[in-house]
């Protein structure tokens, strides 16, 4: 049996239905991710599991017991916030300690615990610095300490990365599910970025226009997802969408026109015959050739944008299709400035097929 | 369209009796056609610059350069520039396509040219839906395009462009940023752009100018600031994830020469030895006993997992899988080192368990080292700095 379980939430504001029937199981100790955009309906989700909101329909169950009618305080929900929100006058021991002096814990175990999650988050040698003397990343690491020292059954985290540098963002990013693993609390993580989303999730849930879209492993939401939305919000730079209807040739083969060129689909996929469907392909799928070769699309390269570890190209065919290609950026040449002709290489092997009237993953 | 040139540009802001300086002694050569990046982080002067090259704040000092022609004194209408705003400064009461071609028509642009022109730039910045729309009724992110679309179509010497795109969607973001940059390439504009945000430099720039504290603290090809980082300050900003840095110290024992590694509290955590045949006199000159460095290495320089062989090249050493993250198209490996966190990325989707011993090579052609005194670079790999 799941540990935290929501059935057919629903939750209105005048008219506006902002979460729609939510059903939800999370096992014990597992860390979920809810990815949407803004809007979606991720923090009135979070404020139902805490009990700051009610719902108006549906139920919610923390091992095996209805929350519903518990108060806030009763349900063993702790809540991380975007905001550091210490005690200014308190040192960071003491804001750490703070949730286990309120529940009586004796000194020696209070002492044990704080250095234990203080070495852990790398702030052990600031233990008795004030929130003033520390930096936001020691600031945003104490927060984190506190929230998680007593052990919280649920612990929600609402965005808590959103406005802090790059740096400790990775590190973040990097050293978080190993203390919240140690800490055995069972983990609710919001987040509007997806990287953040599949670095961090055991599960991603999808949550779009007030209802979970897919709940599933980081690779499959990448890989495998449910429909055409979903790809187009996990990937940066995102997926190539190009419409097409395939057909049967003369020689028996599948093939599809691509920015003006025929290209073969894979085999085994003799459902799409006739279907109009969306191939999506992800930029680092496409090859890019400065000279001609097989199989290739033709296109003019119009701009080089380099983008973190990687390029990023995009490409236009002659019908004026647009294709992204990305790929390491140890792998380029020092492109030129300006267009010139190249070939683009699809890996039609991973590409994904939508049906088009509807966006589901064929 | 025309160079730019900033000779000693100096601005202090006078407030209270107190001057409070903004921009410090900058000194700029932007070449004709040549789109550049003003970065840095708020505060850093980078706007009040691009203000004083439009003509909206005085130059307190010094001289701005329109091709040959000194603009100090010029108002900004007779500059021959065109800006985008970071506020947008759109025109409330007219349509978003009188917007657009409002510079143009009081240009004495044909009107029928000026339709063409807003339709082909509406167009290539997908707003074209809402042409008819009014400046209220639509988003902010589609307002910042009107305001850049509005720039873009003009002819002028220089185009300004303030936090361009800072509110574009993600789904947008990569589509639209190679279109512009390619537009500004074929229109041969010269182009300045602020920006707080070193990945869209990095995309959009020829060259970057990164500013802190109202002093140039590096200009140069996205290349040069990722290879040849002229400070610790340079060296974090640019680039995500951003350069491993630690605090080290060269340790000379006969002809051998080792770095070691320190964690935040000065305990040793790892070190490697540099390689002898490699070592021209002046990097054994810079790299004496007991000098104390900030060492740096980019994550996706490091190799991960592969058997590697320490050959002099690549200095091995060994790490434990602190967490392992496939997102997709590459791979993020947080890494802890004897007691230092090290983040690898890696192109492909690596293979390793939490808490299992992995491999980590060093290129030592990527390695960067700094004076943990002055933070300035003296060595990229195992060539001196600044030469």
């Amino acid at each position: 049996m799941a540990y935290l379980e929501l059935e057919g939430i629903s939750k209105s504001y005048g008219k506006t239905k902002v979460l729609d029937g939510v059903s939800l199981q999370i096992e014990r100790g597992e860390a979920l991710v809810v990815f949407g955009p803004s809007g979606c309906g991720k923090t009135v989700l979070l404020r139902l599991i805490s009990g700051v909101l009610d719902p108006d329909d549906g139920d919610i169950r923390i091992d095996g017991q209805s929350v519903v009618d518990v108060g806030p305080e009763h349900r063993g929900v702790a809540m991380a916030f975007q905001n550091f929100a210490l005690y200014p006058h308190l040192d960071a021991f003491e804001n750490i300690a703070s949730p286990l002096r309120a529940r009586r814990f004796k000194d020696e175990e209070i002492k044990r615990r704080v250095h234990e999650i203080a070495s852990l988050l790398r702030i052990d040698h600031v233990l008795d610095h004030t929130p003033r003397e520390l930096s936001n990343g020691q600031k945003q690491r104490t927060s984190l300490a506190r929230s998680l020292v007593h052990g919280p059954a649920v612990l929600m985290l609402d965005d808590p990365l959103r406005n802090v540098d790059a740096k400790l963002r990775y590190e973040m990013r990097l050293e978080l599910p190993r203390v919240l693993k140690r800490y055995e609390s069972t983990i609710i993580y919001v987040t509007q970025d997806y990287k953040e989303a599949m670095a961090l999730g055991d599960r991603v849930g999808v949550l779009l226009e007030g209802n979970f879209h897919q709940v599933d492993k980081p690779t499959e939401v990448y890989g495998q997802p449910r429909d055409v939305r979903i790809a187009n919000l996990f990937g940066d730079p995102p997926i190539n969408l190009f419409p097409v209807r395939p057909e049967r040739s003369g020689d028996g083969s599948l093939r599809a026109s691509i920015g003006g060129t025929s290209v073969a689909m894979p085999a085994g996929r003799s459902d799409l015959a006739g279907k109009d469907c969306l191939i999506g392909v992800r930029p680092e799928d496409v090859e890019v050739h400065f000279d001609a070769v097989d199989q290739a699309i033709r296109a003019e390269l119009d701009a080089v944008t380099p983008f973190n570890v990687r390029t990023v190209m995009l490409l236009k065919t002659s019908d004026e299709t647009e294709i992204l290609s990305s790929c390491p950026e140890d792998n380029t040449l020092e492109t030129p400035r300006g267009r010139r002709e190249v070939w683009a290489k699809i890996d039609m092997g991973k590409a994904l097929y939508f049906d088009r009237a509807t966006g589901t993953r064929l | 369209m025309a160079s730019l040139t900033l000779e000693n540009v100096t601005k202090v802001y006078r407030a209270k009796g107190q001057d409070l300086p903004a921009v410090k002694q900058l000194n700029m050569k932007i070449r004709d056609e040549e789109i550049i990046g003003l970065l840095g982080s708020s505060g850093c002067g980078k706007t009040s610059t691009l203000r004083m090259i439009a003509g909206f704040e005085d130059i307190t000092e010094g001289t701005i350069r329109i091709g040959e022609r000194a603009v100090n004194e010029l108002r900004p209408a007779t500059r021959n520039v065109a800006m985008a705003f970071e506020g947008y400064a759109l025109y409330p009461p007219l349509k978003i396509s009188d917007n657009i071609a409002f510079s143009l028509l009081r240009g004495r642009v044909p009107k029928a040219d000026a339709d063409k022109k807003v339709r082909m730039i509406a167009e290539l910045l997908e707003i074209e839906d809402i042409l008819e729309r009014f400046p209220p009724n639509i988003s902010g992110g589609q307002q910042q395009r009107v305001s850049l679309a509005r720039a873009l179509v003009r002819d002028a010497d220089v185009h300004l462009l303030d936090e361009p795109m800072s509110q574009l969607e993600p789904q947008l973001r990569a589509v639209l940023r190679a279109r512009i940059k390619d537009y500004i390439i074929q229109n041969h504009l010269t182009s300045v752009f602020v920006t707080h945000d070193q990945t869209e430099a990095v995309a959009l720039a020829d060259r970057i100018a990164v500013m802190s504290e109202g002093v140039l603290q590096q200009y140069g090809t996205p290349a040069e600031l990722k290879e040849t980082p002229r400070n610790v300050f340079i060296a974090s900003f640019i680039g995500e994830p951003p350069m491993n840095l630690f605090d080290a110290e060269v340790v000379v024992e006969g002809a051998s020469r080792r770095v070691q590694v320190l964690d935040h509290g000065g305990t040793a955590t790892f070190a490697f030895s540099l390689p002898d045949e490699q070592e021209a006199p002046h990097t054994r000159e810079a790299l004496y006993n007991g000098r104390r460095i900030v060492l740096g290495i980019r994550p996706h320089r490091t190799s991960v997992g592969g058997t590697g062989s320490d050959d002099g090249a690549v200095a091995m050493t060994k790490g434990r899988v602190v967490s392992n993250q496939w997102l997709g198209d590459q791979t993020h490996l947080g890494v802890n080192i004897g007691g230092s966190f090290l983040i690898a990325v890696a192109d492909r989707n690596v293979q390793a368990e939490e808490d299992s011993e992995i491999a980590i090579g060093l290129p030592v052609d990527a390695l960067h080292f700094f004076d943990a005194n002055t933070e300035l670079a003296f060595l990229h790999g195992m060539r001196l700095a600044g030469v």
